[in-house]
Order: C-alpha cells, then structure tokens, then sequence
C-alpha cells in the first residue's frame, strides 16, 4: 500500500492493571499522589531470595474483575490481569466487537516470556525425578498427574486466544515478545496493522507476571535486580547516580484503538492520536545497552517521522528508565541526542520509579500513562531522586507531578537483546481530522 | 491493499529440519516419498506412548560452529540463528554490503530488518530448577538461598524467546525494523508477512524473516498426546485414517527485499511475495471452528491483498496437520473459497513432522522451491482421503502446479489462521 496520507489513529479506551491500582482511574490517581507499589514481597517466601521486594498487584479478585469465570481455569496470573484491563478499556471505549464488525476488529499483544509455575515444575520434580534429576519414564507414567489446563496456560498464545475469545475478536491476532519492549512493540504493531488497512479497531496491550520464585530466579541470577531490601519503596530509582537495579512488578495495560474518523464520528472520547511507532534493534549487547545511545535513537526518529513531527512537538517523554545504571546512560545520550538543544525544556520521568518494571506490560503500561498525562495536562513524577548522575541530567520530573500542556509525548521501551521501541502520542487537539 | 508500487522479492532462504538442513535435501526428502519421522534418540521412547519425531540430526557445532555462543543459546535458538544466516549468505547481501562505503554501510544497516518468529519457550529448560527443588525440600526459603549455588547465573539469557532475534542482530548488524513473534504456531508465517508488509510500507529495504522451534521435548509429547493430537507414525493429512500429529523440530528463513533493490545488486530471485491475510476465530487456546471460518477468511484477505483470484493459484501448501479436526475444517474452509476447482493440494509435515513455531514458514521455504521445480510433491502417506472431506486434489504422487502462485496455509492454538501467497 503506498499511502501518501497516513490512516490516523485514535485512542479511545483504557485499562489498567498495576502495582498501583487495579484500574486505570486508581493507578493515575496513586502515580500522581506519589505512591509507590514497592513493598516485600507477599505472594510467596521471598526471604531467601537476594531480593525480597517487589511491586505485586495487590487485592486483584479475578472472580469479580472477570466476566467469564469458565475461562479463569485456563488464565494464568499475567492473563487474568490482561483480561481485566483489557475489560476495563472496552467499557471505557464505550464499544465492542458485533456480529458485524468484529472481524475487523485486531488484537496485539505484549506477552510475558514463557515461565513454568512454580507448582508445576515441583509436580514434575516430585513425580518425575529421582535425587533432582529428571526421569522422562515417570512422566510417561500413567501415574504422573498430568493436567493439561496447566499446560495449555503456558502455550506462548495463550493470553492470545483467551482474549480472542473473551470479546470476539476475529480479524488479526499478533503475540509478540521482545522482552521489557515487548507492551510498547505489541502497540507498534497494532498501529501498523491499522495503517494498512487490516484493521479498523484494535486491543492493544501487554500483560506479565514474574513474580514467583521462577520468574523472579532468572533475575536475581542476572543480577538485574534492585538489593535494596530495607527500603523497597525508594528502590527504583531511575537516573539516580546511586541507582542500583530494576524493582520488578507485574500487570497489564491494555488500548483500544480506533479509526480516528470513526471514532469522531461516533463522538467518542479521544484521549490521544497514537500518531507514530519506531522499532531498532541496537546489535550492541544481549543485557547492556549502547552507552552513545545509538539504536534508541534510531527508534525515537522513526516514531518521530511516522508522527508526522518534529521533536520539538514532544513535551514529555514516558521513559523506560529501569534505574538500571546502564539502561538510564543509554537512555538519556539518546534523548540528548535526539533534542539537542531542548533536552532542558522536555519533561522527562520513568514511572518505573512508583510502579516497578512490570516487563512485557511496561511499555503498553506506559502508553497508557502518556494518554492520561495528555488529557490532564500534568507530567507525572519521577520518583526517588536524590542525587544528580552528570550522564542522566535531563529534564526529569522531580517532587511532584508537573502541570502543563502536552502537545505530544514520547514513550520508550528498550529490552534486552537490543529491541527499542518508541511510540509517539499526540494531543487531540493538535490533530487536524 | 493491493495497488502497490513495490514488488517485494525473496532473494535468499534457509532450513533446517529433520528432513536436512539445505533446501536441496529437504527437497529430495519431500520428493523421495520417505518420511524423517522415526523412533527418536533424544531419550528412551521404550515406555512412552508416542515414539516418533522427525529430530534434526546434525550436531551442534555442524550448526553454530561458534564455542561460545552456545552457553548463551538453546537449543531452538541454535535452528533459528543457523537458518537466518543461511538466507542471509544465500542472499548474498553481506558480499554487497561490503562494497558499500561506510556512511552507506549505516545506512545499509539501519534499514535492514529482522523479524523472528519463535516457539517462545519450552518446558525442559526449566528443568535447570530442579536439582535446586530438591535440594530446598520444598522450603522456598532454601531455594531463594542456594539458587546461585545451583542454577547458572546464564539462565534467563539462555532462555529469552527472543534469543535468534538478538544474536543474529549482533552478528549480522541487522539495526532496522524487529520483531520478535511468538503466536504459537503462526509465529514464523507470520515473521515472513510482516517483513513483507513493513518493507511494503517503507519501514524496511529488506528483511530476514526466520521461524524457530524446538517443540519435541517429554512434556510436549506427553501434553499433546493427553489432548488426542498425537499420532504414532508419520502423520497423514487429510487422509480417512489419520490420528493426530508428530513434532519435528527446526527453523527456516526467507530474506525479502524490494524487487528495485535486489535488481540494482543483481541478487537472484527466487519468488514473489503477494499477499496474506490473517485471522482469529475466536475459539480459545486450542479449539477451532469446524466449519473452516477462520481457513477460508484468511485465503479471502490474502487474494484480496493480492488481487488475485481463485483461479489464479496453482497450488496449495496446506497446514495438513494430520489431526482429524485441524484436517477436515481446513478442507472445508478451502472449498467455501474455490468450489469445486480447487488446485493440487499438498502438505508437508509427513515429511518432517510439525514444527510448531517454525511449520509455516518451512513451508514457505519448500513451496518457493516446489514452484521452481514445477513440481508439486505428493502426500506419500496418504492411502484414501477421508470420506467425509470429499473429493479433495491431494496424492500420493507428485503432481504439476497448475499456474506459478501457490497458497500456502499455517494454522494454530488462538484459533489462529494465516495465509501467504507466493509466486516462483
């Protein structure tokens, strides 16, 4: 398709599942009040583990957030928060897939990496070992409890085909995985879908949960992960100089997109235009991110030019800031890079710093935030900050939420492996339709 | 969708897979009549209730001759970084970039994409835990204590599913548009459409496409077989006999470029990409719709995205899977679209048995070369079609495309269907 006029693209609906809330409205308010999801971890015996905190979605009742409890048995933990938010954004939006329309109706989402539960892996290790070695004869064996509902929970499309199936969603369907930029590609994918015509509305989202022992074991081993166990709430800290790690959450964020002169058509509300996707992959390292910051760049001017903008529209950057001291250097010799002379005007923050790395969500998360923030007008905080690191002196947002108008705003989600994906929102109001 | 003013041109493919791991072995293999599925080596299969796969047999280092990087990869990682680099020397386009100057080398390298389909994971690589479970006698407090002394500090590297994404990148310099896909079975389909799709929508010049998997491992067969997919020979698409599925393992690999480039550097062409389409049925993790919904929305959009017609397709590369369920919707689906002129339909996976994340795209990979060859391979263990498909164009013979497109079809769990067209 060569299109000289880009399809434009409306936001429409929001959900939120997060450490701070268990919707949108709660997790907006809790960022702005400066809360923190951090706290020691309560799911399971953490004590053991180098790290002992985390941010958990707290007092989250998959009985009640559900509409079809018959599918709660095939959800795990990440797919229930993403059939919650996903909930959540459709309400919001004010609209669903019908009879008639929803084979153009797309879903794509951000998953979490495969982790086999805890509890099944010592189903395995009790039934299918001997001295912790594995015996594939006993898994043969008619006597080894198999149970495939829990397999089927892990399958990579899981979340997929139950979100799928949950709203009837039957035109195109995506999963991807790029690690911490997985929620923000998921969105990137979902624009491109609409701009070429194979969509006229999508779900749009990210969901994970890996805090358990498993999921919370390949990062302690990595050692990714914030130590800081007597003060969990000030842990993450990005672009701190004394910065230490990433404090794992869990969750999901969820958009629904919307064909912009359908959406007007309809007078829906539109919280934003999500005007551009940019996606590199920085070929530096598996875990280090490039210290010039090429290969985020990259993806910032690509999300620029699918906008339609110049950099100097942006008036606040959502960045991935995981408060790892790689990830934030990087990070910021790309922002500087790419603002140049008005790195010191742009408003930049990390959520991260209240509501932890919440993974294959984050970046879909973070979208999320970057539409609120446009519609109130208000930058959220970066949380945390103490002392100045000479590689990360951005404009960061520090000790309150700060007021101002957004003309557009610019989300990044860097991952391991090198996958960079930037997304650029703008405000409606800058939008001519 | 479909007025475009770019051809986009496969210049370059690879494969791995029981059946070998050059196009031209595997391609005997289909053309031989004889399965790679066999009683398989990787453990014991004396007690089990399945005994078969289709197991590469190549060794590690055949593969990736590189020491190190195997503490950092698995073993499907090792299919998928293996099949990526060999369409990206079948290509030819690391000899161009070297005669590029370095400015151009940038540029070179900033729009070139790659897109990964991968299985996402698999279950035995958790078993690297157990040992640590034991120890810990179920006290998670002992095992958060002694999980350093016990598990590689490696393991979450070893094990992300996007591992072929991040390696090849490395090792290739590859900075352009990524993806790293991983939707079950639809997963490498999918990585060869969307490199298709991003380069047709000038995010990309060119793009290596590559699907991985490496399903065949105890707990996969024992699942599948729980669920009644398995069958315990090679399976048999479409055939009144059939009785599930068998794994295969591999990765396979495309490099898509605009027809203007590949041109200018003189690079060989071995097809066209023209169409895909691609939907959900919305029937859960593992059902589908048995009246074929989904097989024939998706054959719709992909001739639409094509502009083609029925008539125009000389040949079917169907899913086949050889499961009763999975066969039967998707013959009913490919009659809804053709009638009763359906092309010769055929089917690869009795010869190397299903590779999951990596099936579509293998099948891609051996559809662009059966059009080459004009030659169509037949089902080789196929003994009568089942009744209740009807009169169906399948043999056991190998046949002649009828016209030089081909439709190749990928299915799987999400009641996810795909179809690509391709011309050779």
């Amino acid at each position: 398709m060569a299109s000289q006029e880009k399809r434009k693209v409306a936001v429409t609906g929001i959900g939120l599942v997060t450490p701070l809330g268990n919707d949108a409205p709660t997790t907006w308010a809790n960022l702005q009040a400066g809360k923190s999801g951090a706290a020691p971890t309560q799911s399971f015996d953490a004590s053991g583990f180098s790290t002992t905190f985390s941010a958990e979605v707290k007092g989250f009742d998959p009985e009640t957030a559900l509409l079809n409890p018959k599918l709660l048995k095939y959800a795990s933990r990440s797919h229930r928060f993403a059939l919650a938010a996903a909930a959540e954004a459709l309400a919001d939006a004010g609209i669903a897939p019908t009879d008639a329309d929803s084979h153009r109706w797309g879903l794509a989402v951000g998953a979490g990496m495969m982790s086999v539960g805890y509890d099944d892996l010592k189903v395995v290790h009790d039934h299918a070992t001997d001295d912790g070695v594995f015996d594939p004869d006993r898994l043969a064996d008619p006597e080894f409890p198999a149970n495939p509902v829990n397999f089927c929970r892990w399958q990579s499309n899981a979340g997929l085909g139950l979100l799928t199936k949950q709203f009837g969603i039957r035109g195109y369907a995506t999963s991807v995985h790029t690690a911490c930029a997985s929620g923000g590609q998921a969105v990137g994918s979902a624009l491109k879908a609409m701009r070429r015509g194979q969509c006229d509305y999508m779900l749009a989202g990210g969901f994970d949960s890996m805090i358990n022992p498993i999921g919370i074991s390949g990062f302690c081993l990595l050692g990714a992960l914030s130590t800081d166990n007597d003060n969990p709430t000030g842990a993450s800290r990005p672009f701190d100089k004394t910065r230490n790690g990433f404090v794992l959450g869990e969750g999901a964020g969820f958009l629904v997109l919307e064909d912009w002169d359908k959406a007007v058509a309809r007078g829906a509300t539109i919280y934003a235009e999500l005007a551009g996707d940019g996606n590199s992959l920085s070929c530096f390292r598996i875990t280090d991110s490039p210290p010039d910051g090429n290969g985020p760049i990259q993806a910032i001017e690509q999300a620029l030019a699918g906008a339609g903008i110049d950099s100097n529209e942006i008036d606040y950057v959502n960045a991935h800031g995981t408060s790892t001291q790689m990830n934030d250097k990087s990070e910021c010799a790309a922002l500087k890079h790419v603002f140049s002379g008005r790195v010191d005007e742009v408003k930049v923050s990390s959520t991260k710093s209240s509501m932890g790395h919440l993974i294959a969500a984050a970046g879909a998360v973070e979208a999320a935030v970057c539409c609120l923030a446009i519609r109130d007008s208000i930058a959220p905080l970066n949380a945390n900050y103490g002392e100045l690191d000479p590689d990360c002196d951005v404009n960061l947002v520090l000790g309150k939420p700060q007021p101002g108008r957004i003309r557009a705003a610019l989300s990044n989600s860097l991952g391991f492996g090198g996958s960079n994906s930037s997304l650029v929102f703008r405000n409606p109001e800058e939008v001519n339709s | 969708m479909n007025a475009r003013d770019e051809k986009i041109v496969f210049t370059g493919s690879g494969i791995v897979c029981g059946a070998g791991a050059r196009v031209e072995d595997v391609w005997s293999t289909l053309l031989s009549g004889k399965t790679s599925v066999a009683p398989f080596t990787r453990w014991d299969g004396e007690k089990w209730p399945v005994k078969v796969a289709s197991e590469v047999k190549e060794n590690n280092r055949t593969l990736v001759p590189d020491r190190k990087l195997h503490k950092t990869i698995s073993r499907t990682d090792m299919f998928g970084i293996y099949a990526a680099e060999k369409a990206v020397e079948n290509s030819g386009l690391l000899e161009h970039r070297e005669g590029l100057d370095e400015a151009e080398t940038i540029t070179f390298n900033d729009r070139t994409g790659l897109i990964v389909g991968s299985g996402g994971g698999c279950y035995a690589s958790n078993y690297d835990y157990l040992p640590l479970i034991h120890e810990a006698k179920g006290d998670l407090h002992v095992f958060g204590a002694e999980l350093s002394n016990q598990v590689t500090p490696m393991w979450l590297l070893k094990n992300l599913p996007n591992n072929v994404l991040c390696h090849v990148g490395i090792r290739g310099q590859f900075k352009g548009t990524n993806a790293c896909i991983t939707n079950q079975c639809a997963s490498g389909i999918m990585a060869v459409a969307e490199s298709a799709s991003a380069i047709l929508n000038d995010e990309a010049d060119r793009i290596i496409a590559a699907g991985h998997d490496a399903p065949f491992e105890p707990e996969m067969v024992l699942y599948y077989h729980k669920l009644g997919l398995m069958s315990g020979e090679a399976p048999r698409p479409f055939d009144q006999n059939r009785n599930g599925t068998v794994f295969g393992e591999g990765a396979a690999s495309v490099t898509l470029e605009k027809a203007s480039e590949a041109a200018a550097r003189g690079a060989t062409i071995l097809g066209e990409f023209l169409g895909w389409g691609c939907c959900s049925e919305a029937t859960g993790v593992l059902d589908l719709d048995p009246d074929g919904d989904g097989v024939k929305r998706a054959i719709a959009q992909a001739l639409n995205d094509a502009g083609l017609a029925p008539a125009d397709i000389g040949m079917i590369c169907a899913h086949g899977n050889g499961t009763p369920a999975s066969d039967l919707s998707e013959a009913i689906g490919i009659r809804h679209v053709f009638g009763d002129d359906i092309p010769p339909v055929t089917g690869f996976k009795w010869a190397y048995g299903h590779l999951i994340g990596a099936s579509g795209i293998a099948d891609v990979v051996m559809t662009l070369e059966a059009l080459k060859q004009k030659t169509l391979p037949g089902i080789a263990t196929l003994t009568s079609v089942d009744e209740e498909i009807g009169v169906f164009p399948v043999s056991r013979e190998a046949t002649a495309p009828r016209t030089d497109k081909a439709l190749v079809i990928c299915r799987g769990f999400g009641g996810m269907n795909v179809a690509v067209i391709v011309q050779a």
